[in-house]
């Protein structure tokens, strides 16, 4: 079966989808709206199996705070 | 970002929340493209907060009227920077809007901030804080058309100030 993730933003928006989309659109979204950059690894990190799926057995975990945090 | 499982969200030592108001029908309104509560934005170690709030306006929503910040506060593990950012009600099309009411202010104390601040409480004193412009500063006055200013002639002025 196809993996399938969410992700969601404080703000209230979400994503759904293979995990390409999800990273992707959370990027852009990020970026676009609220001036944040994030890795991939960071987003996947954050996901969580979309209703429905199993979890990944080997979630991605999040690169440390040096690797490609925003400014701070 | 957060590493939370649950939802990102900004984070960062300076943030900036975003309040951006139109006049509907002569009535203020709350609008934005996460909704119409407050926008929270990061600001990089190197950026300049109203840069950050005005290039992130306009890529989002479109070129604003006004970006001012009109107060600050500590909340969130960070300085959070209070923006109006007042655009044209023809910007506004599918976003979330809600009529903005009236609140009594949280104040602080002497020598202390007040012990919570609600985000209406936020717009209040921002919209004091655009009363206060639009009587003091030509550009402002210059900008905002006079249905804003007869808008804004119930709210008590207010200059820029600590929240908390």
């Amino acid at each position: 079966m196809d993996e399938r993730l969410t992700n969601r933003c404080a703000c209230g928006w979400e994503i759904t989808g293979p995990p390409e989309d999800v990273v992707t659109a959370t990027i852009e979204h990020g970026q676009r709206l609220h001036n944040m950059t994030a890795t991939r690894e960071q987003i996947l990190a954050q996901t969580v199996p979309a209703a429905g799926a199993a979890r990944p057995a080997s979630p991605v975990e999040p690169e440390t705070p040096s690797g490609g945090e925003s400014p701070t | 970002m957060t590493h939370l499982h649950e939802s990102f969200d900004v984070e960062g030592p300076v943030q900036a929340e975003v309040f951006v108001v139109w006049l509907h029908d002569g009535r203020l309104e709350s609008t934005g493209p996460c909704g119409s509560g407050p926008w929270m934005l990061e600001v990089g170690a190197s950026e300049h907060p109203v840069d950050v709030v005005g290039r992130i306006v306009r890529g989002a929503i479109g070129e604003p009227i006004l970006v001012h910040s009109t107060s600050w506060r500590r909340d969130r593990d960070a300085v959070i920077l209070s923006f109006v950012v007042v655009i044209d009600g023809s910007l506004v099309g599918s976003m979330e809007s809600t009529a903005i009411t009236r609140i009594d202010l949280a104040r602080s104390g002497a020598t202390a901030a007040p012990a919570s601040i609600a985000s209406a409480q936020v717009v209040e004193h921002g919209l004091r804080h655009l009363a206060w412009l639009v009587q003091d500063d030509p550009v402002v006055a210059a900008e905002l058309s006079d249905a804003w200013a007869d808008a804004l002639a119930d709210y008590v002025p207010e200059p820029f100030r600590a929240l908390g």
